[in-house]
């Protein structure tokens, strides 16, 4: 199973009490960017693109504690830029784990290995680790040479060590579905926990705007993918995000779910797209028109199905009807028969 | 303002006191009253936040910082230029002790 059952049952039970109170918007996963400053330069990433004075600056631990307090989201992502980076990284996620929060510290492994004496294995933190697949494609993903190889070694050390591992991968336009499946088998031989996939997608800002996905080509490239999953491979996600991706059932998007807090305030509306910046958590759910976003709603959010849009619609749906519930045990218990 | 604030650089402002502010726009808010936006000044500490009114010109003055950044970009480059940049990538990483 790619979800410890502490963790299932926390989001499960965080959702219900949702729902028993009437919350109409809630949190699902706070996406906390502590910093934009990478060790990398990934062509087309638009996270990292300010000046030098906006890139040295960094949340504190007490402003990223306070946030996760704010928004009461049972799972913390920490994306960044590289959050490795951070000097104070390890206070911050010391902090969030003793909050009770399920941390997924993205990186791109990098600094892994070095920094590892810095955390104590729990099962509230997990390494989320940028592979965008096999050497060939994450080398020239993240332009440079030789990522994929230190990459692969701060896996087997982090395993070693009893750090919960995932992968996060992201897929563009150019992607061989045959190379994907070849590299899913790769991750799941290393001994990963799961692996999470998204498409790509051009967010606003991104400097990259052509070799992103479209939503009929995502349909057609996951299923690809996906069609007869093996055995052996598991996901960190919904699995009806995944359905999602395959085109076998459509949401709508949940940009609440995931919102994003980094050096400028909370997110409006969502991880991707800045359509400006709320000083508080309140006042990014209350006083942002969230009916001018999603798809067929904005042209910005035309195409997007990525998973801070979505995966918390799919998890709503679980949650909400008993068909979704039904589909999640299966697609849970059988993964193969989807 | 839309455009500045689109800017992936710094601007300058000239404001009604004469003064001028180098720094970069990361929101704004144009239903408020008096509608407003927010800097990082560059070079100082904290944040400003200056009503439309003050404010008389917007100069684009800094680089823009995601021009030339695409994957078209990276890919029409030759190969010599990509490791270059790649190694200048790097060595900017490693003296900042990022690497």
């Amino acid at each position: 199973m790619a979800v410890p059952v502490s963790q299932m049952y926390t989001v499960a039970t965080y959702v219900l009490a949702q729902k028993l109170k009437g919350v109409k918007r809630y949190p699902l996963v706070l996406m906390l960017e502590p910093l934009f400053r990478c060790n990398l330069a990934c062509a087309g990433c638009g996270k990292i693109q300010y000046p030098d004075h906006v890139l040295d600056k960094r949340l504190t631990p007490e402003q990223c504690w306070t946030a996760a307090e704010e928004c009461g989201a049972p799972i913390v992502s920490i994306p960044g830029g590289e959050p490795l980076i951070h000097p104070e990284m390890p206070t911050i996620v010391k902090g969030l784990v003793e909050r009770k929060k399920y941390v997924y510290l993205c990186t791109n492994a990098i600094l892994l290995e070095r920094k590892l004496d810095d955390y104590t294995p729990s099962k509230y933190l997990t390494f989320s680790i940028h592979m965008d697949g096999l050497r060939e494609e994450h080398d020239i993903a993240v332009c440079r040479d030789g990522v994929y190889e230190v990459a692969v070694r701060a896996i087997k050390a982090a395993l070693r060590r009893g750090f919960r591992v995932t992968t996060n991968t992201t897929l563009f336009d150019d992607a061989d579905p045959e190379r994907v499946r070849q590299f899913f088998d790769a991750m799941m031989e290393l001994g990963v926990e799961g692996m999470m996939i998204s498409p790509g997608y051009s967010y606003q800002k991104a400097p990259d705007q052509k070799n992103f996905l479209k939503r009929q080509r995502t349909r057609e490239l996951f299923e690809r993918i996906l069609h007869a999953p093996k055995k052996g491979w598991r996901f960190n996600q919904s699995p009806l995000f995944l359905d999602f991706l395959m085109g076998k059932v459509d949401y709508q998007c949940t940009p609440w779910g995931n919102p994003t807090y980094n050096i400028f305030g909370w997110q409006k509306p969502c991880y991707l797209l800045q359509d400006g910046y709320a000083a508080t958590f309140t006042e990014l759910i209350e006083d942002t028109n969230w009916d001018n976003y999603g798809t067929g709603r904005n042209e910005k959010c035309a195409d997007c199905m990525v998973h801070c849009g979505y995966e918390a619609s799919a998890v709503n749906d679980t949650f909400s009807t008993l068909r979704g519930f039904g589909r999640t045990v299966v697609a849970t218990l059988m993964p193969t028969a989807r | 303002m839309e455009l500045a604030f689109d800017y992936r650089g710094d601007v300058t402002l000239e404001v009604t006191s004469g003064e001028k502010i180098e720094g970069y726009i990361f929101n704004r808010n144009a239903v408020a009253s008096p509608p407003f936006l927010q800097l990082f000044p560059k070079g100082q500490p904290g944040e400003m936040k200056i009503p439309y009114p003050d404010i008389v010109a917007i100069a684009f003055t800094g680089e823009d910082t995601a021009s030339g950044r695409s994957w078209e970009a990276w890919v029409r480059k030759k190969e010599s230029e990509r490791k270059a940049e790649a190694a200048r990538i790097a060595g900017e990483a490693q003296a900042r002790g990022h690497l």
